[in-house]
């Protein structure tokens, strides 16, 4: 049995509403991600995936149950959980290369220390030629490409993705999903990874949680079989794959006509 | 043309509107003989050397303070009435509380153009700080950014296009108020020139010092633009 990491246990969380009155949106979640573990949180939006992430990334505190890293309670941010975001978040007055060191710099680590590191992140991803650029002169993809460099480089223990691929055209996410999971296999860090797309979490992930309608509990934990290094046309030719695609695909469908009031059909 | 036209035809009395040329010789007689035994270029001097003073102390008090009322929502919430209930007051009607506080020297001048700028330089820090991008600061925070380190490095460099925004928007309210400013005795001053021209009818001189106004002060705001590529060329950047 390997180690839990991020562990969830029973945890409730309610914001307030619009008008009057609180709206549940986490409703006894538990969950565990092990270390080195790549997990897929999958759900209609508005489930509470992100506000999982915000929790364990320590933006948010729970209202009920527990939050643990290590099996100690998560009570703010830290370098040791990296964050990428939906959107790039870069800081806009700082190069590109100024961008990817920024952890390093903040925790005031030695430059030598992390200089090599950060070369090598920028060739990794495609960035070496554009590492003196400002965010604003690179394409999206590049720039989502320089925020995973940047989350990557304070070597993180756990790696926390919320739709960090949803804005990019199909082609570039696929260029970044192969990219993140070939990083991955190198570096083996936890990734907990929120996305709506089932294509997405079976090429990505070891195991898929799918969510339910709000309040978010989670519905099934999948686990997913297939061999790494993952090749996406390989996988659609495999009828397991199939098989899982279709069994999520149920789940999700039934989970978000529950959450847009409709009946399933 | 049609202004220099208006006149040559006398379609308009010259006392009323007067044409380019009567300005062009107003110009030069002004800038031989001056106007009221002053130089026309120390009546500019006078009023930017006012301004300019004024403009750099309010900025100087203005942005840190405002800052600090939006890093602190205890601290705005204190200071805002006062702000908001000084701010859209007509200048014009403190120049009695003025007079009576800081005299008739040159120091009732610098109050009055230096107050209408710093008030709307402090709203404008204040609410740079609070528009200041939340994705942006989580991201800092979970790259182990301190306090400290989350304001130099996020907060200020992100809120500066907006700081200069409002020095921009501030920098032309203070010089509006330059000629309630020297309508405090003052015996030099662009706006003080306007303001004893109209009472001899010197329309010429008049209409001569509107236009030195209006290019001071759009030369004031080129400037502040120059400054703003400068030192914050990310302006309007999506990242």
């Amino acid at each position: 049995m390997s180690h839990p990491r991020i562990t969830l246990e029973h945890v409730s969380k309610q914001f307030a509403a619009p008008g009057a009155g609180r709206t549940a949106v986490l409703d006894n979640v538990s969950l565990t991600v092990n270390e080195g573990e790549f997990v897929c949180l999958l759900g209609p939006s508005g489930c509470g995936k992100s506000t999982i992430l915000n929790l364990v990334a320590g933006f948010e505190q729970p209202d009920h149950g527990r939050v643990l890293l290590d099996h100690r309670p998560i009570s703010e941010p830290g370098p040791e959980r990296g964050m990428v975001f939906q959107q790039p978040m870069l800081f806009p007055w700082l190069t590109v290369r100024d961008n990817v060191t920024f952890g390093p710099r903040m925790t005031g680590a030695d430059k030598a220390s992390y200089q090599a590191d950060a070369e090598r992140y920028l060739q990794l991803v495609g960035l070496q030629d554009f590492a003196e650029h400002y965010p604003w002169q690179l394409s999206g993809g590049m720039r989502q490409r320089a925020a995973l460099a940047r989350a990557w480089l304070p070597k993180p223990q756990t790696l926390l993705m919320d739709e960090p691929f949803g804005a990019l055209d199909a082609q570039t996410r696929l260029a970044m999903q192969e990219l993140l999971t070939d990083i991955w296999q190198r570096t083996r860090t936890t990734i907990l990874f929120v996305t709506h797309d089932v294509d997405e979490a079976l090429f990505l992930a070891d195991r898929v949680l799918v969510m339910s309608a709000r309040p978010g509990q989670i519905r099934e934990s999948l686990t997913v079989p297939f061999a790494r290094p993952r090749n996406p046309e390989e996988l659609l030719t495999d009828s397991a794959y199939g098989q899982l695609k279709r069994d999520i695909l149920h789940a999700v469908r039934e989970e978000a006509a529950k959450s847009l009031g409709l009946q399933p059909a | 043309m049609l202004w220099q036209l208006s006149g040559s035809l006398g379609w308009v009395d010259p006392l009323l509107l007067p044409p380019p040329s009567d300005l062009w010789q107003t110009v030069q007689e002004l800038a031989i003989s001056g106007y009221r035994q002053t130089p026309l270029w120390q009546h500019f001097a006078v009023s930017t050397g006012r301004a300019l003073l004024a403009f750099a102390v309010a900025i100087a008090l203005g942005v840190p303070l405002g800052l600090a009322m939006g890093l602190s929502p205890l601290f705005g919430a204190v200071l805002n009435p006062f702000v908001q209930f000084l701010r859209p007051l007509p200048k014009i009607a403190l120049i009695p509380l003025v007079i009576v506080w800081f005299g008739i020297g040159e120091g009732a001048k610098f109050f009055l153009i230096f107050i209408s700028s710093f008030l709307s330089i402090v709203v404008g820090a204040s609410a740079a700080v609070h528009g200041v991008s939340q994705g942006r600061l989580r991201a800092a925070r979970t790259l182990g950014a301190s306090r400290r380190q989350q304001f130099v490095h996020v907060v200020l460099p992100d809120a500066l296009p907006e700081v200069f925004t409002s020095v921009r928007l501030s920098i032309g309210i203070g010089w509006t108020s330059l000629i309630a400013a020297e309508m405090v005795a003052a015996n030099s001053g662009l706006g003080w020139m306007v303001i004893n021209a109209g009472s001899y009818l010197r329309t010429d001189v008049v209409l001569l010092g509107i236009v030195l106004l209006g290019l001071t002060g759009y030369a004031f705001d080129w400037l502040l633009q120059l400054l703003q590529r400068r030192f914050a060329p990310w302006t309007g950047r999506d990242a």
